[in-house]
């Protein structure tokens, strides 16, 4: 259930179909196979299924997720008090090792997860799983919480400070450093190698080809000109030019005023999606009716109960990366002595984004009913989820649908330079220093590319490579996870019993 | 022996071991420590590292901290009065340019005799330094 500029004939001309095709071939369906393994073939070995599929990864996502929160005692709510006050500054200390504040690495981290899954993912997902899928998200958001919490603290306590100051985290160093420490050495070493292969691939698809294909889709609307029949690919080679000033050109004032504005952009969507709630007032309770009932009891066209969980489920992750390992890059960065206080710090990203972000997306499009419009249902399958999010804002006034135009274009830059970066992390952790350009290149490549592929093959390859890192990621943090919840159970302990200092009154 | 360093001596150092050895090499070739020059050579950070987007990471704070760092692996009497220069690119060219504005006479280095893929892929700092350098280098091996 991927999304995507629209699969017209229009767009997909001679080679770009024979790109399309051979890509799918050769490196989408094989994944798919793996990955996107249909669980209900155990049951039913050979049938002939319908309906929404029962996928592998998202499984695993799904019991990775419940499996923290039961480790780790709730953490996702117990911690979430704290993390505020962590949040906001009350225990920041400068002379502790570490690049930004906590609230300065949970930024940095939400501007790479607040993306086009927000807003389009959304869109699509209730367009296909109904209304039910919205109270999934949020069920999936919830619990994804307790995932990052254990990534991120992974994160910090296998990272290295370089003797400049600079700090080098994440997966590929927890799964091979923390399992080295378990005696499981050559494990650690293939899971370290497997997540790095697949964050390079994430980056390329979720973090690049998806946001501009998706974003195209919104700024169409307004800018006809980049509409697939039109000129597409001048969309794909404006974004190149911004993004190749920052990453390669190494003008870094754009991607700091992009990054830092996307706390902003979120507010100011948050603030559009309620006002268009607010105008459906009335509305409001049948809406929460309509998304309980979906949950429990779909609609027969949207497939089993199952199905909708987990389309809610996959379409969370996606936005959030809860599971995917890659936020702990950026969290790694944070000013700490804790690990576990940045864990705690994290747990808001998943509930920002999903809880909040996803969940106000997902209200609007169900209040507005344009899930169920007929004349809408074209960009239902034609997997077109930022125009169906327009036009349900299309609905509050003439000028709302901007709103979704420029968070979208926002939030879609914002997290292309972020994943850029945790993608040229990973592929000099695995080539050297000298792979970092080559990589700047071919992700390059990939942002022309999402403006003229259509919902294809390459599109499909973006869920699979984010959703794909969670297999590696969420193997080696299970594995560790007694060592987490022996740190948190310890970090607790100094918290309640007032050792941790505050450094200023709340 | 016949040649022997008389202005400079350039040591680059990664603070590997190896490269504090050829640090030592260095002293041992010349009667003054004044006369051997240390450089640590930092890379130059990705822009949407999180401390560059929020600019609290800085060339200068880096350069402090690798100094500092620096400066406690040479408390011994013997590294008195050698020159501690940090810069910021790529590693063989800024060497064999800090080596060419002070007129050094010879470069001393460690190599980690990599070989195959690592070499290719990971590249060879003291090839690089051979190759751009403007006066003799010395590559030490283990």
């Amino acid at each position: 259930m991927i999304v995507g500029p629209a699969d017209t004939a229009a767009s997909a001309s001679g080679w770009a179909k024979q790109l399309d095709e051979q890509f799918g071939r050769w490196v989408v369906d094989p994944l798919a196979a793996v990955l996107f393994f249909d669980l209900r073939q155990l049951i039913n070995p050979g049938q002939e299924l319908s309906g929404p599929p029962i996928r592998f990864i998202v499984v695993w996502l799904f019991c990775g997720a419940v499996f923290f929160t039961l480790r780790m005692s709730f953490i996702n709510l117990r911690g979430f008090a704290h993390s505020i006050k962590l949040t906001l500054g009350f225990y920041d200390n400068p002379d502790e090792p570490g690049e930004v504040s906590h609230f300065q690495a949970l930024a940095s981290a939400l501007s790479a997860t607040v993306g086009l899954g927000n807003i389009a993912g959304v869109a699509i997902a209730v367009g296909q799983g109904g209304p039910g899928a919205v109270f999934w998200l949020v069920v999936a958001g919830l619990l994804g919480m307790s995932s990052k919490f254990a990534e991120c603290s992974l994160g910090q306590m296998y990272r290295k400070v370089a003797r400049d100051g600079t700090i080098s985290g994440g997966p590929m160093h927890y799964l091979r450093d923390g399992l080295a420490e378990m005696r499981l050495k050559p494990l650690g070493v293939v899971l370290s190698i497997l997540f790095s292969f697949m964050c390079i691939g994430g980056s390329l698809g979720g973090g690049c080809a998806f946001q501009v294909g998706q974003s195209m889709g919104a700024v169409a609307q307004q800018f006809p000109i980049f509409a697939e029949d039109r000129y597409p690919w001048l969309y794909g080679i404006i974004l190149a030019v911004l993004v190749g000033v920052v990453i390669i050109g190494g003008i870094r004032r754009i991607a700091a005023t992009a990054e830092k504005i996307v706390p902003l952009m979120c507010g100011v969507y948050v603030l559009g999606c309620l006002y268009i709630l607010l105008m459906n007032w009335s509305h409001l309770g049948e809406t929460m009716a309509t998304i309980w009932r979906g949950a429990w009891t779909p609609d027969a066209a949207y497939g089993g109960f199952l199905g909708v969980l987990l389309i809610g489920v996959q379409r969370a992750a996606f936005s959030n990366e809860a599971g995917a390992g890659s936020a702990s890059i950026a969290h790694a960065a944070a000013k700490t002595n804790e690990p576990i206080s940045e864990g705690i710090v994290a747990l808001l990203e998943p509930f920002i984004d999903t809880v909040v972000v996803c969940t106000m997306t997902g209200l609007v499009i169900v209040s507005t009913g344009v899930y169920n419009d007929e004349s809408l249902q074209h960009l239902i399958t034609g997997n077109q989820g930022a125009p169906l999010t327009s036009a349900a804002f299309a609905k509050a006034a003439w000028w709302f649908p901007w709103i979704v135009t420029i968070s979208v274009f926002l939030f879609a830059y914002s997290t292309m330079i972020s994943w850029s970066y945790y993608g040229e992390r990973c592929a000099t952790m695995l080539f050297g220093a000298r792979a970092s350009l080559p990589y700047k290149f071919l992700f390059l490549t990939f942002v022309v590319l999402g403006s003229i592929i259509t919902a294809g093959k390459i599109l499909d390859f973006s869920d699979l490579m984010i959703l794909s890192m969670a297999l590696p990621n969420i193997l080696g943090v299970v594995l560790l996870s007694g060592k987490v919840r022996r740190a948190l159970d310890e970090y607790w302990e100094k918290y309640q019993s007032n050792l941790l200092v505050p450094r200023r009154e709340p | 022996m016949a040649w022997a360093p008389r202005q400079k001596v350039i040591v680059p150092i990664d603070f590997s071991d190896d490269s504090f050895d050829a640090l030592d090499t260095a002293l041992d070739l010349v009667d003054d420590a004044k006369k051997v020059s240390v450089i640590n050579v930092l890379a130059v950070l990705e822009p949407a590292e999180p401390g560059v987007i929020w600019a609290t990471i800085d060339e200068e704070s880096r350069a402090r901290h690798a100094e500092q760092a620096m400066r406690e692996r040479l408390t011994d009497a013997k590294y008195k009065g050698v020159e501690i220069k940090i810069e910021f690119g790529d590693a063989g060219h800024e060497v064999a340019r800090f080596a060419q504005e002070q007129g050094a006479d010879l470069i001393v280095l460690s190599s980690h005799g990599r070989t195959g893929i690592k070499r290719l892929l990971i590249g060879s700092v003291a090839e690089r330094i051979v190759r751009l350098a403007h006066c003799p280098v010395l590559v030490l091996r283990k």
